[in-house]
């Protein structure tokens, strides 16, 4: 794969910071430029820090045991012969007293626990239910045999739109465990108007995260401190130290989490899982013996969060222009066996509830959505989360609205769409839109496409009798960077629209920054670097920042619904300028100049109008840590800030995508001509990074689209349990992409939008529209397949 | 996924590989290129007592052409099969096999014997007629590619015998055609034709337990018919299962099409 950026020039080279192009304008700066990552020499050398590279003193290796039963009543636990052969064991039993409830004040909601260890019952296959101790993990594993769990089977339902027989759990007979109806308008006076309604019924594929590297920790109990230090490859640290403290009733101080270099994460890992509950429990109950678990493949494909299992009953009218008028949607997602902890069983139907009319004016909406148990594994945050699916849904009504009523697909779109005019539009789940910049990413996308010459193609080879070729399209807005108001939607007991940031000034000038953001290999450590070095005007190499450990940072919610940029990008702008405003304050009674009048640029303070540095600000640092006996009246030691950011309501990131596909008719095999995407995300800080956000976000929206696939059976085992079956896409598979970008900033600090999840939102709507166009076929089921293709062409 | 354990033997000679599989009394492995034994022994569904490791025996690793065929030895891996240029049908067929990592530790004699009936190796086996030297307790014996495959999985050596090479003849014509959902995948469909001693011989990988002549289509070639009929007559003697990669309709479809495929790229129209 390679990526070609729209405007036709080759990715940027990078750049090192340069020298100030004049002493007192400040042209200088990194950000808007490809500066070279901070975590490149380590990741890309092999120097990567990884849980599993941890190595400690007396560590013992664990591996837990897992249900082979989708459904089951456990009557009997024999660990006589595990723990005769020499094992640490423990069981269901032994952490009975702990429970992860995820909570909601959402009305319907019902709260149901999830065990660490599984006792009395087992709810989905590849549910843990035993941890067996040992020298290794090959150890670990032989001592697993040792361990005898009697089950005896019950009715498994894997299917969420299918009556159980046996709940899940009681409390919630009818496996419901959440309901929510979004309504505004009439749509039943609309459907009346209406010229044309379509109405589909459509499934989407269940997903797994797959980040290349799977789910770890090590945990340490220090007796003597009271203290559990909980290495955790997590894009969540604190509120991983948060939950872990009030689980196990340990002060939070008392609680370390370290999240080192983590290899991708996707979602899958900002949720707090039981195997990690259990390892701290573990960790407590044998002290000083730090306990290693690292997730394999196949435990990941069985027990990680899944997503993306959904039904939409979804029904749209139109006037006879194409004017959309009503929207109805019954959906239905497969919350897996237990509420995903601590975001619980709402992530995905909340999430297509509020966010599947899109970037399109609507006024008369009606959506009821829930999220229903079944015996798999739980669901959770996928990149993206429930809009893959809600825009397939979406964009579906458009393709076959625009073919009914003769409008051409791309006009119909453009006739409703929401526009700059319309903003601030409060879409009808009453989420505000403040982008609306859809239709300038579709002309681009079209331009890049360079769609009137596939248009020619496809007629010669209707002509010729050619392999056919379809144009697909989607457009989207993904809601990035939620503050306190955008995010109260699940009303969860905590809101996540704040990070914290420090920035210090050392005493030798040079800038350490400690973010409340974590990384998964996307480039944040560099992202905050620049920030804050163009904020305070010192050299990008000059400062260091350090993520990932809450003994350090003092608060950050972490990597998810693509915030960081906005929320801790923002946390680290502001606290610059306030270090920046004593650094300032601290020269001018130094200088004796005016703090209007002062410049700093590249660590040099100069006096607008004068060439020549007046102090550095190693000097200031100097005086502000060293000599106080230089410091002015009223000013105290140290330079040195911490700040919180919330920016309330989120960011809208339009998008764009589009591509030309090509149809094999005696295979069904789909191949991708060409791809495109053009996205907002505002003020791009690191073109590069942004460039490979959204390359990878493609890509797997593609596989999405195309491969992956989660099947369980009707007893509740999986049938893609290796990644033999469960296809991913590879560089062969992912095609070339064009990319391109228009730039509207957006009202926070540093005027950026998020781009981190929005590539995975066109894919299924694009290559479902592409087929239609070039086949005439509905897409209702995903993935596209061969042979899925094939049976539509062979009814 | 951690193998449970077992006893390794590092081998220097066939006659040694023979004694410790002897020896282990139908519970030993051999362990060669290692790409479908480690999975299997990581998930824990083999579990041999012993692990053989034939990568240090001497004179397996070559290539050798000869009148009429070529001899491959059991350690030749698949990237070697890749880059010779006496066999071409050999060449295009290890091209499909795997990634390039696989295809550098892979060996053919362990794609023989593990017969799989998705791998491309033993269906070129079928396709060409090759013969496979085997070594046991009491010598040597050759065994032809189709009593060799038995069932998926399961081919006709004792449980103390090993491949130490594999003779492929050389066809006049052939043509390779595969179908599976990803580059490197196992094949859903693998079509093999080759014309050795003025026969064309169509064979399928992936549609049964085994890779299966399509006789009938071949019959249809002998009495001049077209590609195209082949095919059909391919696609209605085969009798494919359904999995999650498609159903019996659409395998049977798609093997008829590689069919044809395959003809064409012969030369046969």
């Amino acid at each position: 794969m390679s990526v070609d950026r729209a405007d036709g020039t080759a990715a940027a080279p990078q750049a090192t910071a340069a020298a100030p192009a004049g002493a007192t304008e400040d042209k200088s700066g990194s950000l808007g430029r490809n500066v070279r990552r901070k975590e490149d020499r380590r990741l890309i050398t092999g120097h990567g820090r990884y849980v599993t590279d941890i190595e400690l003193p007396r560590m013992r290796h664990v591996a837990f045991l897992r249900s082979p039963y989708g459904h089951a009543r456990i009557t009997g636990v024999d660990v006589t012969a595990a723990r005769d052969a020499g094992y640490r064991v423990f069981t269901g039993q032994d952490f009975s007293h702990v429970v992860l409830r995820a909570q909601s004040a959402l009305p319907s909601y019902v709260e149901t626990d999830q065990p660490v260890l599984a006792h009395e019952k087992v709810c989905f296959s590849g549910e843990p239910v035993a941890a067996v101790v040992a020298k290794d993990r090959y150890r670990a594993e032989d001592g697993l045999e040792f361990v005898d769990i009697d089950y005896e089977a019950l009715p498994a339902t894997v299917c969420a739109w299918q009556e159980p027989e046996v709940p899940v759990h009681p409390e919630a007979p009818d496996n419901v465990l959440l309901q929510r109806t979004f309504d505004a308008g009439s749509v039943t006076d609309a459907f009346t108007a209406a010229d044309l309604i379509v109405e589909r019924e459509l499934v989407t594929n269940r997903h797994a995260g797959n980040p290349m590297e799977c789910r770890a920790g090590v945990a340490l109990w220090d007796a003597a401190d009271g203290k559990l230090t909980f290495y955790n490859g997590t894009q969540v640290p604190h509120i991983v130290r948060n939950m872990i403290a009030e689980l196990m009733g340990v002060p939070e101080g008392k609680v370390r989490v370290v999240a080192p270099d983590v290899g991708g994460g996707f979602g899958v890992k900002a949720v707090l899982y039981p195997e990690d509950v259990a390892l701290c429990l573990m960790a407590r109950e044998m002290p000083g013996i730090p306990l290693k678990w690292v997730e394999d493949r196949a435990e990941h494909l069985l027990a990680a969060a899944h997503a993306r299992d959904h039904r939409y009953l979804i029904k749209a009218g139109f006037a006879s222009d194409g004017t959309l008028l009503a929207l109805e949607a019954d959906v239905t997602c497969n919350v897996g066996a237990y509420s995903v902890y601590p975001w619980t069983a709402g992530i995905e139907p909340l999430m297509a509830g509020g966010l599947l009319s899109g970037p399109y004016k609507l006024d008369n909406y009606r959506c009821t959505v829930r999220g229903v148990a079944t015996n798999t594994a739980p669901a959770g945050p996928y990149r993206g989360v429930a809009r893959p699916a809600s825009v397939f849904a979406m964009e579906a009504m458009f393709d076959d609205a625009a073919a009914r009523l003769g409008i051409d697909a791309i006009e119909i779109r453009r006739r409703n769409v929401i526009t700059p005019e319309d903003i601030p539009y409060k879409m009808p789940s009453r989420l505000v839109d403040d982008s609306g910049h859809y239709g300038e990413c579709l002309d681009k996308a079209l331009d890049a496409l360079d769609y009137p010459a596939f248009r020619t193609e496809q007629a010669r080879r209707r002509e010729a009798g050619d392999n056919p070729i379809g144009i697909g399209v989607a457009l989207y807005n993904e809601l990035t960077g939620l503050g306190r108001a955008a995010s109260a939607g699940p009303r969860m007991p905590f809101r996540t629209g704040h990070d914290a940031c420090t920035v210090r000034i050392n005493p030798d000038g040079r800038v350490t920054v400690i973010s409340g953001i974590t990384s998964q290999g996307q480039g944040s450590e560099t992202m905050i670097a620049q920030i804050v070095s163009d904020a305070i005007g010192v050299g990008y190499d000059d400062v260091d920042v350090r993520i990932g450990d809450t003994d350090e940072a003092l608060w950050g919610f972490g990597a998810f619904s693509s915030r960081q940029a906005v929320i801790g990008g923002g946390a680290a702008h502001n606290t610059a300028v306030a270090v920046k405003e004593k650094l300032v304050k601290l020269a001018a009674e130094l200088i004796e100049a005016a703090e209007a009048d002062l410049r700093v640029v590249d660590g040099e303070v100069y006096v607008v109008g004068e060439p020549k540095a007046q102090i550095s600000v190693a000097e200031l640092a100097r005086v502000a840590y060293l000599e106080s006996n230089r410091l002015p009246d009223g000013i105290d030691p140290g330079l040195d800030a911490t700040t919180f950011f919330d920016p309330i309501r989120g960011a809208f990131a339009a998008g764009a995508q589009a591509a030309a596909v090509e149809v094999d008719r005696t295979t069904g095999e789909l191949r991708i001509l060409k791809y495109v995407c053009v996205e907002d995300a505002g003020r791009a800080m690191h073109p590069q990074i942004v460039d490979g956000q959204i390359a990878g976000a493609i890509a797997q929206g593609l596989g999405g689209a195309l491969y992956e696939h989660l099947v369980y059976d009707d007893a509740g085992n999986l049938s893609t349990g290796t990644l033999l079956d469960y296809l991913m896409p590879t560089s062969a598979e992912v095609p070339d992409m064009v990319i391109g970008h228009v730039s509207h900033p957006a009202a926070n600090p540093i005027g950026v939008r998020g781009v981190g999840e929005g590539g995975t939102l066109g894919p299924n709507a694009v290559l479902a529209g592409a087929l239609r166009d070039a086949l005439g076929i509905d897409v209702n089921t995903l993935p596209i397949s061969p042979a899925s293709v094939w049976k539509e062409l062979h009814p | 996924m951690k193998c449970a354990p077992f006893d390794y033997v590092c081998a220097n000679s066939v006659e040694e590989v023979v004694k410790v599989l002897g020896e282990a009394d139908g519970d030993g492995k051999i362990l060669a290129g290692g790409q479908s034994l480690v999975p299997v022994l990581a998930l824990r569904m083999a579990r041999p007592s012993v692990l053989v490791d034939v990568n240090r025996v001497p004179g397996m690793g070559r290539i050798r052409p000869v009148e009429g065929a070529v001899e491959v030895g059991a350690l030749v891996r698949h990237s070697q099969l890749v880059e010779q240029t006496h066999h071409p049908l050999l060449a295009e067929a290890a091209r499909w096999i795997g990634h390039t990592a696989i295809r550098t530790r892979g060996t053919t004699g362990g794609s023989i014997a593990h017969a799989d009936p998705s791998a491309e190796l033993p269906v070129v086996a079928v396709g060409v007629g090759a013969s496979a030297t085997v070594a046991g307790p009491t010598g040597e014996r050759t065994v032809a590619a189709d009593e060799l495959f038995v069932s998926a999985l399961v081919t006709s050596l004792d449980d103390d015998e090993m491949i130490v090479g594999v003779r492929f003849p050389l066809p006049t014509r052939w043509g390779f055609a595969e179908f599976s959902r990803r580059h490197g995948d196992f094949a859903l469909v693998t079509a093999v034709v080759a014309e050795v001693d003025g026969r064309v011989r169509i064979t399928l990988g992936g549609v049964a337990a085994v890779p299966q002549r399509a006789l009938a289509a071949e019959q249809v070639l002998a009495d001049e018919g077209t590609a195209h009929d082949a095919a059909r007559a391919a696609a209605a003697e085969i009798d494919p299962t359904a999995d999650l990669h498609g159903s019996a309709p659409f395998r049977r479809a798609i093997a008829g099409e590689m069919v044809r495929r395959a003809l064409v790229r012969a030369g046969i129209e």
